[in-house]
């Protein structure tokens, strides 16, 4: 079987799957820039609006509407992770945070798994149309331009959202100075649960967007085995959150793209390299890390106060 | 920056009074806890071999948790590829004992030998970042080491993956469910006596002053980021060493146990037992296997094993996070202690503690 590859259409999977790893690296840097917890069950989170959103389905209720409720029970799975558990837990001990995040992915994991059962697999219906557009001689898969519509509307709602909306300088204040911010009589909590409602929000939408989609025109196929997305879906999340240090919103979609992009591209290299996703990623994210890129989007103080 | 993992320490009598009476309490204290050991590797008698087989597992888990306590209890590092460091040492023990035809006895000490290149590089190159940016990079390690090294099928034996043979010393065969028990206990009391001695050497006491301050460390003239690297490598081969007796007691080690995401997905099983059992002493990981054991044996039964499981290690990994950083160790140094001041009440405490636990076990057997 031999195929014609445009670069163009190549460059489209890679930005959707970009906007998707940028989704998530999106919530990932929200989350640690106001409560300086790296949330390591980002996926599980997320996971529970996809069973709910099988389960929903799987009941007769039409894709699109089950979609805002199962957004919805992520967000609240989210607050109640951070309300029941982060918060009483000092963020300087950030062995014990991490641990404790890890305890988090294992439990909404396992509870997903509970919930889909020993099923071999649970099909998940689209939301997004599945139509191919034929532009100039290139076939582009609907599902994609909605989601790179979707990662673009989401990064100026954020951006508009987070300068011109009372809310979203309180957030902004609690994420540069936690105690300048409590002194201004901005409550906290009350900020950090926002922050963790919109993060694990956009972490439900981007398995959302990606697991019901995969797998052509009948929806996607999910196994027991896709509910731990780690290689496939977190370790480019961790990247494309490195490219803005951890910090950076903007900077954090740029790098999904980065990721997403490279890893389109790199089906098209000859045998070896095609077949080693996750190792590219892992040493472009070793790169990340040594570059300590976090210096570049944050002061020394900041990131201080990130784990005090 | 505090990153300790804190537990009250309770003062040791040993150090403190080296006086007549003190020795003879401590050589009484010694005795009771011989004896409770010896208790303990007697439960599985009863259950005959499938209660050896359950030993074993617990023995060679406790053999894979000591090297979390190496590198997360003493050094403070945040590693989530202990189980690809155990799948490395398996995968080498096949290859040796199969494919070369070499001895067990050769094959173990070389499978810990064999996560040494590994833990190097990956050590060099990660263990100098904060705790959070390594835990990332070990994550990223594992993953990609499923892609490269577990795919390499030369070394893995390819999709079948190696047959382990048991070993033999002699006119001894460890193929029996019995004697590969009181191998595996043998081995892992021996390992859990030389990390517990760890603690207190030199190097060790390097990890604690690092693990609990680095500048502090740094000014007392410790060289950082070689104790850290000592830790990682360390806890590397304690791993693969721990492998080699995983791969004989699978019998079978096929590549795809170590790749993507089941290693990610064990490693946090085997952090999360450690930290149950108690994440800075040696006996944390002992205690912790055999919780996890205990745990699984009970939920046997349950239709849907893996995620009730999970859900439950989960609550009390959280549960233990929360209020008892210092795991079992902790709680049983506390119960002691009770017992001791206020008998009565302490042994009622006890009883209904076993007592609930028992009867929860019962109702889920029961249920399910």
């Amino acid at each position: 079987m031999t195929l014609a590859i445009n670069p163009i259409e190549v460059a489209s999977f890679g930005i959707s799957a970009g906007a998707v790893f940028g989704l998530l690296a999106l919530g990932l840097v929200l989350i640690y820039r106001t409560t300086g917890v790296m949330n390591f069950g980002h996926w599980a989170i997320g996971l529970v609006a996809v069973v709910s959103y099988a389960w929903l389905t799987g009941e007769g209720m039409l894709p699109q509407a089950a979609l805002p409720i199962c957004l919805l029970l992520a967000m609240a799975a989210g607050v109640a992770a951070y309300r029941l558990v982060f918060k009483r837990i000092a963020r300087s001990n950030q062995i014990i945070v991490i641990l404790v995040a890890v305890g988090i992915a294992q439990f909404y994991s396992s509870l997903a798994a509970l919930v889909l059962g020993f099923r071999p697999f649970t099909r998940l219906p689209p939301w997004l149309p599945m139509a191919t557009l034929e532009v100039a001689g290139m076939r582009l898969r609907m599902s994609d331009v909605y989601t790179i519509g979707v990662g673009l509307a989401i990064a100026v709602g954020f951006f508009f959202w987070f300068r011109v909306s009372r809310s979203g300088q309180a957030l902004r204040a609690v994420a540069q100075n936690r105690e300048a911010a409590v002194l201004a009589g901005i409550d906290d909590v009350r900020y950090s649960s926002l922050a963790w409602a919109i993060g694990s929000g956009l972490a439900a939408l981007a398995l959302l967007i990606i697991m019901p989609h995969s797998a052509g025109q009948q929806g996607g196929l999910i196994t027991t085995f896709d509910l731990t997305p780690l290689g496939t879906l977190l370790i480019p999340a961790f990247g494309a959150a490195l490219v803005g240090g951890l910090v950076n919103l903007p900077m954090a979609l740029v790098g999904g793209v980065f990721f997403g992009l490279t890893r389109e591209f790199l089906v098209l290299a000859p045998a070896p390299w095609s077949e080693l996703r996750t190792s590219v990623a892992a040493i472009l994210i070793v790169v990340l890390l040594l570059l300590r890129t976090e210096r570049f989007f944050a002061t020394r103080q900041e990131l201080e106060a990130l784990e005090a | 920056m505090s990153t300790a993992v804190e537990s009250p320490e309770v003062p040791e009598q040993v150090i403190e009074a080296p006086s007549a009476v003190a020795t003879k309490k401590t050589r009484r204290n010694q005795f009771i806890a011989l004896g409770a050991l010896a208790a303990l590797g007697a439960v599985p008698i009863p259950f005959g071999d499938y209660g050896f087989f359950i030993g074993q597992y617990a023995a060679v888990y406790a053999m894979l948790g000591l090297s979390v306590t190496i590198v997360t209890g003493y050094a403070g590092l945040i590693s989530l590829m202990p189980y690809t460091f155990a799948g490395l040492g398996a995968v080498m023990t096949g290859l040796i004992m199969t494919g070369w035809g070499w001895p067990f006895w050769l094959a173990a000490p070389m499978a810990a030998l064999a996560t040494l290149p590994v833990s190097l590089v990956v050590g060099m190159a990660s263990v100098r970042l904060k705790t959070l940016y390594l835990a990332i990079a070990t994550l990223t390690f594992s993953t990609a080491l499923g892609e490269t090294f577990f795919r390499w099928d030369l070394v893995t034996g390819g999709r079948i993956g190696w047959t382990v043979a048991s070993p033999r010393l002699g006119p001894i065969d460890f193929g029996t469910d019995l004697n590969f028990y009181l191998l595996c206990l043998l081995v892992v009391l021996g390992l859990v006596w030389m990390t517990e001695g760890l603690r207190t050497s030199r190097l060790g006491r390097a990890m604690l002053a690092v693990r609990d301050n680095e500048l502090e460390a740094q000014a007392l003239g410790i060289n950082v980021y070689k104790t850290k690297l000592a830790a990682f490598v360390l806890s590397g081969m304690m791993a693969g060493f721990g492998g080699a007796f995983l791969a004989v007691l699978l019998g079978n080690v096929s590549p795809g146990g170590y790749q993507s995401p089941v290693a990610e997905v064990t490693s946090i099983l085997l952090v999360s037992l450690v930290v149950i059992g108690g994440i800075d002493r040696a006996w944390g990981a002992f205690f912790g296997a055999i919780s996890l054991v205990v745990q699984s044996q009970v939920f046997q039964g349950a239709r849907f094993f893996f995620p009730f499981f999970g859900m439950y290690s989960a609550f009390f990994l959280m549960l233990f996070l929360l209020f008892r950083p210092g795991g079992l160790v902790q709680v049983s140094k506390i119960t002691t202690e009770l017992v001791k001041r206020r008998p009565v009440f302490g042994i009622a405490v006890v009883l209904v503690t076993v007592a609930l636990n028992l009867g929860i076990a019962y109702i889920f057997i029961r249920a399910s």
